[in-house]
């Protein structure tokens, strides 16, 4: 019954996208306002997809195991919460998360942008709707989430335990936002390039939606860090997965964007470099999606792979590609800028270089191994320590040029005092030195690293100082940079001051090591709704301190799939994270146990969630002024 | 074009930095190396019997005075290449080390060409 229900709702839904497509281009060629029809379908066809998904959801919800995606991807005795959260924890029924965020922000771009030429909205419109029709044809003949099965089974296979976690559901929805809300300046700029509309104002129509999409991208990558460290028992939060990389691509594209979409609002410049950057940031979207669907790449998210499903995503992304490509060439025309050396504008364009030079190293890390795959038969593995010698020495520069360039004025800048930046110069020295000596370990690069994001902290934080004083403060930029600085920092030295211990231990066994001992005092098995648990108990003790903690990991046996799983013991505190992870050793009674104190972790967190605040404020604030 | 300069310089001091470190740790080497049985985990994080092993196998050759560079090459010859998280500097690769290099010089360029020519 919901299989048919949710089956005709699709199909009531390319009908709608085609009714969308067929009024607003009829639309387009009588004079007048925009149909009021078009709101009204548009409407209707963003309710019926979020019906749509409700109708998955029960499926979930009452185990309606006819369903294909329902019997694969959970089970009757899972928790309500992640019965709920397996709808999107799969491909097909991410896949209509996606529909559902083309259509609300296609319905949503229409209605917020009254000011905007006709053609332009409408245009917007029927390009937004030509993805949604892509998508779901996608979801229709390929990844459809109401397929029905028979004969009906009468228990589902589960889902993947370690996917059972509450940073895990909500994530996945985090990013969607982020990067299928890239589609709606994808559309947008289309739209701009056919009718011309290069004026100013057209940055006005998507400054709001960059930076919407922007903020969920940032806190989509936050959570999924934050679920990898908890869930994947390494004590690390960022690997330079390629499923982690392709959600850092369009991120560094949304970046680049909104900095040169200021240097357009105010200047009048870069049309067609902002029109490039909205076309490549849903590009890498989509791109990043083929990636992990496509199953072309081996990373720790597997849930959905499936060459055929890879064969229609690389189609439709070329068809988007070789569109974009050729109404470019058909309509650029040559710019000329003249801008001095030392100004706004010339330092924003030093960021979008930045951003660029990140996005290519990261992006032909992530596709690399693809190549010499297919060409030598040699698989290689690119994986941190490549991101890391090659992309860290250049985020010192980058975090100089990111203190000095919102000082900038725009046109052009008079040179400031020098002495004021070789003073906060010596002041991140200094700060630096006392780091030194109190972890007495001392590596050039991530010293470097450490002066620099000082460096902008400690600029920003003067500006903070100078623009109270003139009453003119831009809060969502100082706070951004500033966390962004912290961030550095905190990172740097999180790397620096960790400490990591490995041992097989015994019951009643402890070990000693630098000024701590761990001490393995219980082991206890306990039976859980799904699962099963030994949980060790394991007493951390600071010899000089004489501060004691007691940590519990666990080994969880899972029925459905039958899946043995590692969970760590997190103690966390505002100045450092003890994390403990335990692992059964076959044919013996010795337990393996990793240590790590991770200094910092939870300002980590802190810095990346005032990033978004950051953007957040500035989004408000336009909202406002409109 | 100071900055490039500053930037080449600050890759000599980061290689030098790791150059002088002597010890060979072995958490690093465990970080640097695909567990081969699992879904892109390092051997350092992952509890498998492959990465038991491959544990084992680091600290023998440790002991016999490999250096770290060694023991990677030791694992790509016996594993394939795809155990090993830093891809080798070789002409299969150089265009993956180069290129960001080269993009940065050129947006650099780039950037420059789009500047007045005097102030």
């Amino acid at each position: 019954m919901l299989s048919n229900l949710g089956n005709i709702l699709l199909f009531l839904n390319v009908i709608l996208s085609f009714s969308i497509i067929y009024v607003a281009n009829r639309n387009l060629k009588i004079s007048g306002g925009v149909d009021k029809n078009i709101f009204q379908l548009s409407l209707i066809q963003s309710t019926s997809i979020i019906i749509c998904f409700f109708v998955l959801i029960a499926a979930f919800i009452v185990s309606d195991f006819s369903l294909i995606t329902v019997y694969q991807n959970s089970h009757s005795l899972k928790p309500l919460f992640y019965k709920i959260a397996g709808t999107w924890g799969n491909h097909e029924g991410s896949l209509l998360l996606w529909a559902i965020i083309l259509s609300i922000f296609s319905f949503l771009f229409l209605v917020y942008n009254k000011n905007h030429p006709k053609k332009f909205r409408l245009l917007t419109l029927i390009i937004q709707n030509i993805l949604i029709l892509g998508f779901l044809f996608f979801i229709l003949f390929n990844s459809n989430p109401f397929s029905k099965i028979s004969p009906i089974p009468s228990e589902g296979l589960g889902l993947n335990p370690i996917l059972q976690d509450p940073a895990l559901a909500i994530h996945p929805p985090l990013l969607y936002v982020g990067f299928v809300g890239a589609s709606i300046y994808f559309s947008a700029a289309i739209a701009s390039l056919i009718t011309n509309y290069s004026e100013k104002s057209f940055s006005l129509s998507i400054k709001n939606w960059v930076l919407i999409s922007w903020c969920f991208q940032t806190l989509g990558i936050l959570v999924g860090s934050i679920w990898a460290y908890y869930e994947l028992g390494w004590g690390g939060f960022w690997f330079w997965d390629p499923v982690e990389n392709a959600s850092l691509l369009p991120w560094f594209a949304m970046t680049a964007l909104f900095h040169s979409l200021i240097v357009f609002e105010k200047r009048n410049l870069f049309y067609f470099w902002v029109i490039i950057l909205c076309l490549i940031t849903f590009t890498l979207s989509v791109t990043g999606t083929f990636l992990v669907r496509s199953g072309i790449l081996n990373s720790v998210h597997t849930f959905a792979s499936d060459p055929t499903r890879g064969i229609y995503i690389l189609i439709f992304l070329s068809l988007m590609i070789f569109g974009s490509i050729f109404l470019l060439f058909k309509k650029y025309k040559k710019e000329n800028y003249d801008l001095n050396r030392n100004s706004k504008e010339t330092f924003i364009l030093v960021n979008n270089w930045f951003m660029m030079f990140y996005l290519i190293t990261v992006l032909l890390g992530t596709i690399y191994p693809i190549f010499t795959d297919a060409l030598t038969d040699n698989k290689i593995s690119v994986g941190p320590p490549f991101y890391n010698a090659i992309i860290f020495p250049v985020v010192v520069v980058f975090l100089l040029f990111m203190a000095l360039g919102p000082k900038a004025k725009w046109i052009k800048n008079k040179f400031e005092n020098i002495r004021t930046y070789i003073l906060i110069l010596t002041g991140a020295i200094g700060l630096n030195l006392a780091i030194i000596f109190f972890i007495k370990s001392f590596s050039l690069l991530s010293n470097f690293i450490i002066i620099s994001a000082l460096f902008l902290i400690i600029s920003s934080l003067m500006d903070i100082a100078k623009a109270l004083k003139k009453n003119k403060l831009d809060f969502a930029r100082i706070i951004s940079h500033t966390s962004f600085g912290f961030l550095v920092l905190f990172i740097g030295l999180n790397d620096i001051f960790t400490l990591e211990k490995d041992y097989n231990i015994k019951l009643g066994e402890t070990k000693k090591f630098e000024n701590y001992s761990i001490q393995l005092q219980n082991l206890d098995l306990k039976n859980y709704k799904n699962y099963q648990a030994v949980i060790g108990k394991l007493e951390i003790k600071n010899i000089n301190s004489n501060q004691t903690n007691i940590l519990n990991p666990e080994i969880r046996i899972y029925d459905k799939p039958k899946t043995l799983t590692y969970e760590a013991a997190i103690k966390t505190s505002l100045i450092k994270d003890y994390y403990l992870t335990m692992s059964n050793i076959d044919r013996s009674d010795y337990y393996n146990i990793k240590f790590q104190k991770k200094p910092l972790m939870a300002w980590i967190w802190i810095s990346v969630i005032m990033i978004v605040v950051g953007g957040s404020i500035r989004l408000f604030g336009n909202a406002k002024n409109n | 074009m100071k900055l490039n300069l500053l930037l080449l310089l600050f890759i000599f001091f980061s290689k030098f930095s790791f150059a002088a470190e002597k010890t060979v740790d072995p958490n690093l080497i465990h970080k640097n190396l695909r567990c081969l049985v699992c879904q892109g985990q390092s051997i350092s994080d992952s509890n498998s019997d492959f990465a038991q092993t491959i544990k084992l196998v680091v600290k023998d050759l440790i002991d016999e005075g490999k250096t770290e560079n060694e023991i990677y090459e030791f694992m790509s010859d016996k594993y394939g290449d795809w155990i090993v998280f830093k891809p080798q500097f070789n002409t299969q690769n150089s265009l993956l080390w180069i290129l960001p290099y080269i993009v940065l010089i050129f947006g650099g360029f780039f950037i420059y060409s789009f500047l007045k020519k005097r102030q």
